[in-house]
C-alpha cells in the first residue's frame, strides 16, 4: 500500500501548500518541506518492495496500475531527492517574490507528476502524470514575466511529444489490446519490425523532445534561463532526464533488449547515437560561446543529454551502464552548479559572465560548489562524472566505434574551455569594486551546495554505491552482470579502480604538502597585491572576463551556430511571405471575386473533361 | 611494494626530467652561439627557489599548486616506465587522457586567484592552445587504443613488443604524434602561454620561491609524460627504465632542435596549426586503423 500513499501524498501535499499558503506564509514553507521529506522518506523505504505493483483505478474496464522496479526506484529517488533540496533552497531565494503559494504548489505538482511517470505500470497512467508534468513545468517556465515566450516554445514542442506519445500508445494498443506495460512486454515478440520501427520512432521523438536531444533541443535553452533557480535545478536535473526514462523504457523494458540488438537496431542504434554524438559536440561547443552563465550550463544540459543517448543508444552493456550512470551523475552536478550560480546571481543581481568576477573571496561556498560542480561535469577522475563517462568510452573504443568515441571525448574537451570560463569569470580574477560589500550566500543556499558537493566526491570514490543499483537495472533488462565492485569496475577488458587513484592522490598531496612546508614559509599578500612588469594595473580595468577565449571565438564561431534555430527562423520568414503573398488574392473588389468564380467553375469543367 | 615503485618511478621521471631542462638550456645555448648554463643548472634552480621568500594571494593559489604537481605525479604512475608500473589496473589511457588535465588546471586555478590579467591571458591562451593539440591528440589515442584492441597501457607496450613498434604499423599517426609534441611540451613556436615579453610569464607571474619551484618541477614532470608516451605508444616502451631513457632522447631531440630555430607563433596561428596537419594526418591514421 505505500506505493499508492507515496502518489496521493506527493498530490494531497501541492494541494494542501496552496491552500496553507493563504493562511500563513511559515506554516507553508514549513509544509512544504515536510511534504518532501516524507516523500523522500516513502520512495526510500519503497526500496524494500521493488518488483510489486499495484492496481489503483478502473478505468474503462481498464485497470490502472502503479509499479516499481529497479528502474522507477532509481529514477524515483533522485526525483525526491533534488526535489527536497531545490525547495530547501527556495526558502531564501524566493523570499519576497509574488505568487509564491503558486510556485510551491507547481515545484510539488512536477515532483508528483515525475514520480507518478516512473512508476506508472500501464500507459494511460503514464500520459496522464507525463501531462501533468508538463504543464505544470509550462507554468513554472513562464512563472516570470521575462520567461513567457520561452515557456510557449517549451509547451508547443511538448505538445507536439504528447500527441507522438498519443499516437504511440494507441498502435501499442491496436496490436495487443492493452495499457499495461507488463503485458506487453510478454507479448512483445509478436510484434512485427515495421510496428517495431513505428513505435520506436513515436516514443523516440516525444523522449528526444523531453531529453533535448538535437534537432529538438530549441526549447531547452532559454527554458533554463528564464526560469527561477530553484526550478532550473529541478527541470535540469531530472525533468529533462524524464526523456532519458522513457527511452530507457521503450528500448530496453518494452522493446527489450534482444529485439533491440537483432531485429530493429543496426539502424535504429546508428541514426541515435550519432544523434548523440552530434549532440554532444554541439551542445558543448555551443556553450563555450555563451555569455550567460546560466545558458552556458543550459547548452551543456543539452551536451551531456548527448552523452547519455549515445551511451544507451549504443546498446552495449557498459555504454548503457555509463548511460544511466551518468543520468544521476549529471543530475547531481548540474544541480550543484545551477545552485551555485543562483546564489551568485541573489547576490549580485547578474549572471552575465563579461561583469562578474573575483567572487572567490566573498562566496567561498558557492566558489565549492561551482569548483566540484564544474569537475564532475568535465569528469575529472574522483569526482562521479568520470565513472560514467569512463564507461561510455571504453565501450566505444573496445567495440570499434572509435568516431563516436571521438565525438564524445572532443566534447569533454570543449567543456574544460568552456567551464573555465564559467569558474574564472564568476570566482577567479579581479572583483569588480561595485561587489566588494558582497555578502556570503543563506545558509538555505550553502545546505544544499554542500549535500552535493559531498554527493560528487562520494560518488566518484565510491562509484558502487549507485553502480550497484545501475547493475541490478542492467540485469532486470536482460544484460550479463558488469563486475561492480564498490571501488569501481573489474572486467576482464579493463578495470577501473577509483579508491586506487583516491589513495594515490591524497599519498602524492600529502608529499607534496610536505615538501610546501620544508621550502621557505610564504608570506600572505592581498589579491590585488599584483607584479605587472612595472605597469600599473588601475582598479576596474584590464579585467580579462569579457571575450575570454576572443581568438578562438573568431575560427569557431561560423561552425558552431544554433542552425536548428536558424533554420526555423528562416521557416518563420518563408511562412509569413508566403501568407502574404496568399493573402493579396483578397483585392477587396466584388468584380475580381466573380471573375474568381467563374475561372474556378471553368476549372472545374476541364476537369470532368467534358466541355466540349 | 606498490609505494616503492611510485617512489621509484617519480625519482626516475624526476632525474630524466630535469636532465631534459639541462640539456635543453644547452643545446639552445648552443644553437645561439653561447656557452650556455652547466647540465645541472635546473636542479640548482630549484634548490634555490626552495630558499626563497614567496607570497600566496589565498587558499586556491596555494590548493591549485599542489593539486597540479599531484595531477603531474598520479599521471606517472600510470605510465610504465620499463617494468614499473605502479597503478596497472586502475582504469588505463583513458585514465591518463583525463589525469594529463589535472596538472595545467590545477595551474589555471591556483594562477587567477591574483587579480592579474597577465595571468588570466596567459590561461586562456593556454586552453585554448590545448583545444588546438587535444583534437590530434584524441584522434591519436583512439587510433592507437583501437589499433591494439585494448584500453591498458601496458598491454599496448606489452604487444608492441611481441609484434612490431607503432611507430611501424602506424607511420601517420606517429608522424601526428611529432607535430603535436612541443605545442603539448609548450616549447617554441609554442610558448605563448608563459610568453615572457608579452605577457610577462603568463601564468607564472605570481609565483615565486616554493611556488615557482612546483610549477617547474611540474613541467619537468609534464614533458617527461609527454616524451614517455610517445616512448610508449610508437617506441614499444622499453624493458627496463635505461633502454626507456635512451628511446626517450632522440624524440626529445628532434623537438628541441625544431624549437631552438623558431620564433613564436600567434595563439591563433598555433591553434590553425594544430587543427590543421596535424588533425589531418591523425584522421587518415585513423581512418587507416579502422578500415585494415
Amino acid at each position: 500500500m505505500l506505493l499508492p500513499y507515496t502518489l496521493i501524498t506527493a498530490f494531497t501535499g501541492a494541494f494542501f501548500v496552496y491552500l496553507t499558503g493563504k493562511i500563513s506564509e511559515k506554516l507553508r514553507n514549513f509544509l512544504a518541506l515536510a511534504v518532501s521529506l516524507a516523500l523522500l522518506i516513502f520512495v526510500s523505504l519503497l526500496y524494500t518492495k521493488i518488483g510489486t505493483s499495484h492496481a489503483y483505478f478502473s478505468f474503462l474496464d481498464y485497470a490502472l496500475t502503479l509499479r516499481v522496479d529497479w528502474l522507477s526506484w532509481f529514477f524515483g529517488i533522485a526525483v525526491v531527492s533534488i526535489n527536497l533540496f531545490a525547495i530547501i533552497y527556495s526558502f531564501s531565494d524566493m523570499k519576497g517574490k509574488k505568487r509564491l503559494d503558486l510556485f510551491y504548489m507547481l515545484m510539488l505538482l512536477v515532483n508528483a507528476g515525475m514520480l507518478g511517470v516512473v512508476m506508472s505500470g500501464d500507459f494511460i497512467s503514464f500520459y496522464i502524470y507525463w501531462e501533468i508534468m508538463s504543464w505544470s513545468t509550462f507554468l513554472l517556465i513562464s512563472f516570470k514575466e521575462e520567461g513567457f515566450s520561452a515557456g510557449l516554445k517549451y509547451i508547443v514542442l511538448s505538445i507536439i511529444g504528447s500527441c507522438s506519445i498519443l499516437a504511440g500508445i494507441f498502435v501499442l494498443y491496436s496490436q495487443f489490446g492493452t495499457f499495461n506495460i507488463a503485458l506487453i512486454m510478454e507479448q512483445m515478440n509478436m510484434l512485427s519490425t515495421g510496428f517495431a520501427v513505428a513505435i520506436l520512432t513515436l516514443f523516440c521523438i516525444a523522449f528526444g523532445i523531453k531529453n533535448a536531444l538535437m534537432p529538438l533541443h530549441t526549447w531547452l535553452p532559454d527554458s533554463y534561463t528564464e526560469t527561477e533557480s530553484p526550478f532550473t535545478a529541478v527541470i535540469s536535473g531530472m525533468l529533462t532526464r524524464m526523456g532519458m526514462y522513457g527511452f530507457l523504457l521503450i528500448l530496453f523494458v518494452i522493446m527489450g533488449l534482444n529485439r533491440y540488438i537483432s531485429v530493429v537496431v543496426e539502424k535504429y542504434s546508428f541514426v541515435l547515437s550519432w544523434l548523440g554524438a552530434i549532440t554532444i559536440i554541439m551542445g558543448t561547443f555551443i556553450a563555450l560561446l555563451q555569455n550567460d552563465a546560466k545558458k552556458l550550463l543550459a547548452w551543456h544540459g543539452i551536451g551531456q543529454g548527448g552523452y547519455m543517448i549515445l551511451g544507451i543508444a549504443y546498446g552495449s552493456a557498459f555504454s548503457v551502464a555509463g548511460g544511466i550512470f551518468h543520468t544521476l551523475n549529471h543530475a547531481i552536478y548540474i544541480v550543484l552548479l545551477y545552485f551555485s550560480v543562483g546564489a551568485v546571481e541573489y547576490r549580485t543581481g547578474t549572471r552575465d559572465l563579461n561583469s562578474l568576477g573575483g567572487l572567490i573571496r566573498k562566496m567561498p561556498v558557492a566558489f565549492l560548489g561551482g569548483l566540484l560542480g564544474i569537475s564532475g561535469l568535465i569528469g575529472v577522475p574522483l569526482t562521479n562524472g568520470f565513472v560514467s563517462k569512463w564507461l561510455i568510452y571504453k565501450s566505444l573504443i573496445l567495440n570499434h566505434s572509435p568516431f563516436l568515441a571521438f565525438a564524445a571525448l572532443i566534447g569533454t574537451w570543449g567543456t574544460i574551455l568552456s567551464v573555465y570560463k564559467f569558474l574564472h569569470n564568476i570566482f577567479l580574477g579581479q572583483l569588480p569594486s561595485k561587489y566588494s560589500e558582497i555578502k556570503k550566500s543563506p545558509f538555505s543556499m550553502q545546505f544544499p551546495i554542500i549535500v552535493f558537493s559531498t554527493a560528487i566526491i562520494l560518488f566518484g570514490v565510491l562509484p558502487g554505491i549507485p553502480l550497484n543499483i545501475v547493475e541490478k537495472i542492467m540485469v532486470g533488462m536482460g544484460f550479463e552482470s558488469l563486475g561492480v565492485k564498490i571501488w569501481g569496475i573489474a572486467s576482464e577488458t579493463g578495470s577501473l579502480s577509483t579508491l586506487n587513484i583516491f589513495f594515490a592522490v591524497l599519498l602524492v598531496i600529502l608529499g607534496v604538502y610536505i615538501f610546501y612546508r620544508t621550502g621557505f614559509k610564504s608570506k600572505r599578500v592581498l589579491q590585488e597585491d599584483t607584479y605587472a612588469a612595472g605597469h600599473y594595473i588601475p582598479k576596474d580595468k584590464y579585467a580579462y572576463t569579457a571575450e575570454f577565449y576572443a581568438p578562438l571565438f573568431d575560427i569557431i564561431k561560423p561552425i558552431f551556430k544554433e542552425w536548428v534555430n536558424i533554420f526555423i527562423e528562416k521557416l518563420t520568414v518563408f511562412g509569413n511571405n508566403l501568407s502574404d503573398r496568399i493573402r493579396r488574392i483578397y483585392v477587396g473588389d466584388l468584380g475580381t471575386y466573380v471573375l474568381y468564380i467563374v475561372l474556378f467553375l471553368a476549372f472545374l469543367l476541364v476537369l470532368r473533361g467534358n466541355i466540349w | 611494494m606498490v609505494v616503492l615503485y611510485g617512489l621509484g618511478s617519480i625519482l626516475i621521471a624526476f632525474m630524466i626530467g630535469i636532465l631534459f631542462a639541462g640539456i635543453a638550456r644547452k643545446v639552445r645555448a648552443r644553437v645561439h652561439w653561447r656557452y650556455g648554463p652547466p647540465l645541472y643548472q635546473p636542479l640548482i634552480d630549484i634548490v634555490k627557489l626552495f630558499h626563497q621568500q614567496s607570497v600566496s594571494h589565498g587558499f586556491v593559489f596555494d590548493f591549485g599548486i599542489f593539486f597540479s604537481l599531484t595531477g603531474a605525479i598520479v599521471t606517472l604512475f600510470f605510465i610504465p616506465i620499463g617494468n614499473i608500473v605502479p597503478l596497472r589496473e586502475s582504469g588505463g589511457l583513458l585514465v591518463v587522457l583525463y589525469l594529463m588535465l589535472i596538472a595545467p588546471f590545477g595551474i589555471a586555478l591556483s594562477s587567477v586567484e591574483a587579480a592579474n590579467p597577465n595571468a588570466s591571458i596567459g590561461i586562456s591562451r593556454k586552453f585554448i592552445l590545448a583545444l588546438g593539440y587535444e583534437i590530434p591528440f584524441l584522434l591519436i589515442i583512439l587510433s592507437v587504443m583501437t589499433y591494439y584492441g585494448t584500453i591498458s597501457f601496458a598491454e599496448i607496450v606489452e604487444m608492441q613488443r611481441e609484434s612490431t613498434w607503432g611507430i611501424i604499423s602506424m607511420p601517420i599517426t606517429g608522424i601526428a604524434f611529432l607535430l603535436i609534441l612541443p605545442a603539448m611540451m609548450g616549447l617554441k613556436p609554442f610558448d605563448q602561454i608563459g610568453a615572457p615579453q608579452e605577457i610577462s610569464s603568463g601564468p607564472e607571474v605570481e609565483y615565486g620561491g616554493i611556488y615557482l619551484a612546483m610549477s617547474r618541477i611540474q613541467h619537468i614532470f609534464l614533458v617527461f609524460i609527454n616524451i614517455a608516451l610517445f616512448v610508449s605508444l610508437f617506441l614499444g616502451g622499453g624493458p627496463e627504465p635505461l633502454t626507456f631513457f635512451l628511446k626517450m632522447l632522440p624524440v626529445f631531440f628532434i623537438v628541441l632542435i625544431v624549437s631552438t630555430v623558431y620564433p613564436r607563433f600567434r595563439i591563433e596561428q598555433a591553434f590553425r596549426f594544430c587543427v590543421r596537419w596535424p588533425t589531418i594526418l591523425a584522421f587518415l591514421g585513423l581512418l587507416f586503423v579502422v578500415w585494415r
